[in-house]
C-alpha cells in the first residue's frame, strides 16, 4: 500500500461488532463482556444466543470506559458500571447545554 | 531519548511500598482521568501515569526500572546498557502492558521492557495483533459530504529484529458521508501486526467534530446561530445562510424575536433517517454610532408604543 492509497473503513453501527470482535477491541477476554452485559453492565441485548450479540459505537466506548475504570482504580464491575452511568448522564447533559448555545467551558 | 522518573510521575518515594505505589497511582487516576478531569493535558498526564504505574506496580518491571535507572535524573539522556534485560525475566508479555495499551506508551518504556519481552512470542505461537484506538477530528462539513483525511498515529511495532521500536505512520482515511460524533470507523488489519502469522489488529478511530463557534451538533441535529437585522426580524425577509451543505436562501418569517428556531427538515447529517438542521435566529442591533443612526433610534423611541418590560409590570 501507497502512502497516497485511501483506506476506506466500515462505520461502526452500519456494522455492529460481534462479541469477539467487542472484546479484542477492549483487550479482554470475551467472558469479561459476557458477565457484564449479563450483569445489565453493558448493552441492551436481549437476545439469549450469546453469539449472536451485536455491539455498536456507544457499547463499544462503554466497554472500554468500564475497563479503564475496573483497571485504574481496582473498581468492582458494579462501582465501574455506575461510574460509566454518571459520565454518559454528564455527556447527555453537555450536549443538550452545547445545542441550547449554552457550552460549559 | 530522556530518562524518565516513574516515581516522580507517581509522586511517592523510591523505597515506596506496593501498596503506597498503588494508592498514588489512583489518586492521579483520579486527577487526570480523561472522562472528569479538567486539566487541558489531562489525557497526555494520564498516559504518563498509566506509564510509571505499569513499570512500578509490577515487581520485576521495578526491579529493572530501578537496576537501570539508578544513575540518571529526569530528562537526562538515557540509553539502555548493551546487556540490558539479562538477569531479569518479564513475566508479562513485554511492550504489551496492561490490556494491550502499551502501544502508548513511550520509547524510554518500549526500550526498557519491549525489547525483552518480545523475544518470546514470535514462532512460539499464533496469535492475531491487537486492536488499536485513536481519536481523528473532521470538520462539520465532510460528515455531510464526506472527505478523505490524512491522520499520523503513533505505534509500537517490532522491528526485523525483534526489538520493539516507536514508529509514525500516516494515513489517508475515508471519512464517510453521515458520520456522528463519537462514531468509530473500523480499519480492518490496521493495528498491531499478528505474531507468529497471525493476523493483524484493527484500527478504530473515533470520530469527533473540531469546535465551530457557529455550529452545535446533538445526534445528526445541526444547530446554527443566524444573525438578522430587526427589520428582517420585524417585518420578514428571503436570507441568504451559510450551512455545513452550502448556502441556502430561507425565509424568516415576519414578527420574529431572538431565539425563534426555523427548521430545515432533513438538512442536518444525512443518515437514514437524516437529521435536521435548526436555524436560531439572533437578532442583532446595528450601532447608534452616527448621528443618522440616532436618529432614527430616537424617531421609533418616539413613534413606537412599545414596552419591551410590560409583562413584569413596568
Amino acid at each position: 500500500m501507497t502512502q497516497d492509497d485511501i483506506l476506506t473503513g466500515v462505520l461502526l453501527d452500519e456494522v455492529a461488532l460481534s462479541l469477539d470482535e467487542l472484546a479484542c477491541a477492549c483487550a479482554v477476554e470475551p467472558n469479561w463482556i459476557v458477565e457484564r452485559v449479563q450483569a445489565g453492565f453493558l448493552g441492551g441485548i436481549a437476545i439469549e444466543q450469546i453469539t449472536r450479540w451485536q455491539f455498536t459505537s456507544p457499547e463499544l466506548v462503554r466497554a472500554r470506559r468500564l475497563v479503564a475504570v475496573e483497571r485504574d482504580f481496582d473498581a468492582n464491575p458494579e462501582l465501574a458500571a455506575l461510574v460509566a452511568d454518571l459520565i454518559e448522564e454528564v455527556e447527555r447533559l453537555k450536549a443538550r447545554l452545547n445545542a441550547a448555545g449554552l457550552p460549559l467551558t | 531519548m530522556e530518562f524518565r522518573d516513574y516515581y516522580q510521575i507517581l509522586d511517592v518515594a523510591k523505597t515506596a511500598t506496593a501498596d503506597e505505589i498503588k494508592k498514588a497511582y489512583r489518586k492521579q487516576a483520579r486527577k487526570y482521568h480523561p472522562d472528569v478531569s479538567k486539566e487541558p493535558d489531562a489525557e497526555a498526564r494520564m498516559k504518563e501515569v498509566n506509564e510509571a504505574n505499569a513499570a512500578l506496580s509490577d515487581p520485576e518491571k521495578r526491579a529493572a526500572y530501578d537496576q537501570a535507572g539508578s544513575r540518571y535524573r529526569p530528562g537526562q539522556e538515557f540509553q539502555p546498557p548493551p546487556d540490558w534485560g539479562t538477569g531479569f525475566e518479564f513475566s508479562g508479555d513485554g511492550a504489551h502492558g496492561s490490556y494491550g495499551e502499551s502501544a502508548e506508551f513511550s520509547d524510554f518504556f518500549s526500550s526498557l521492557f519491549g525489547q525483552a519481552g518480545s523475544s518470546r512470542g514470535a514462532g512460539e505461537h499464533r496469535a492475531r495483533g491487537g486492536d488499536h484506538h485513536a481519536k481523528v477530528m473532521i470538520e462539520l462539513a465532510d460528515a455531510y459530504h464526506g472527505a478523505a483525511q490524512t491522520i499520523t498515529l503513533r505505534a509500537a511495532r517490532l522491528d526485523p529484529a525483534g526489538h520493539v521500536v516507536t514508529e509514525e505512520r500516516t494515513l489517508k482515511v475515508q471519512i464517510p458521508k453521515g458520520v456522528k460524533e463519537g462514531q468509530h470507523i473500523r480499519l480492518a488489519g490496521q493495528g498491531s501486526p499478528g505474531f507468529g502469522g497471525g493476523t493483524a489488529g484493527d484500527l478504530y478511530l473515533e470520530v469527533h467534530f473540531k469546535p465551530d463557534s457557529r455550529y452545535r451538533v446533538e445526534g445528526r441535529d445541526v444547530h446554527e446561530s443566524v444573525p438578522v437585522t430587526p427589520w428582517e426580524a420585524a417585518l420578514g425577509a428571503a436570507i441568504e445562510v451559510p450551512t455545513p451543505a452550502g448556502s441556502v436562501r430561507v425565509n424568516v418569517p415576519a414578527g420574529s424575536q431572538s431565539g425563534r428556531k426555523l427548521r430545515l427538515k432533513e438538512r442536518g447529517i444525512p443518515g437514514n433517517p437524516p437529521g435536521d438542521l435548526y436555524l436560531v435566529l439572533e437578532i442583532v442591533l446595528p450601532p447608534a454610532d452616527t448621528n443618522k443612526a440616532r436618529q432614527l433610534y430616537e424617531t421609533m423611541a418616539r413613534e413606537m408604543d412599545f414596552n419591551p418590560r410590560q409583562g413584569m409590570g413596568v
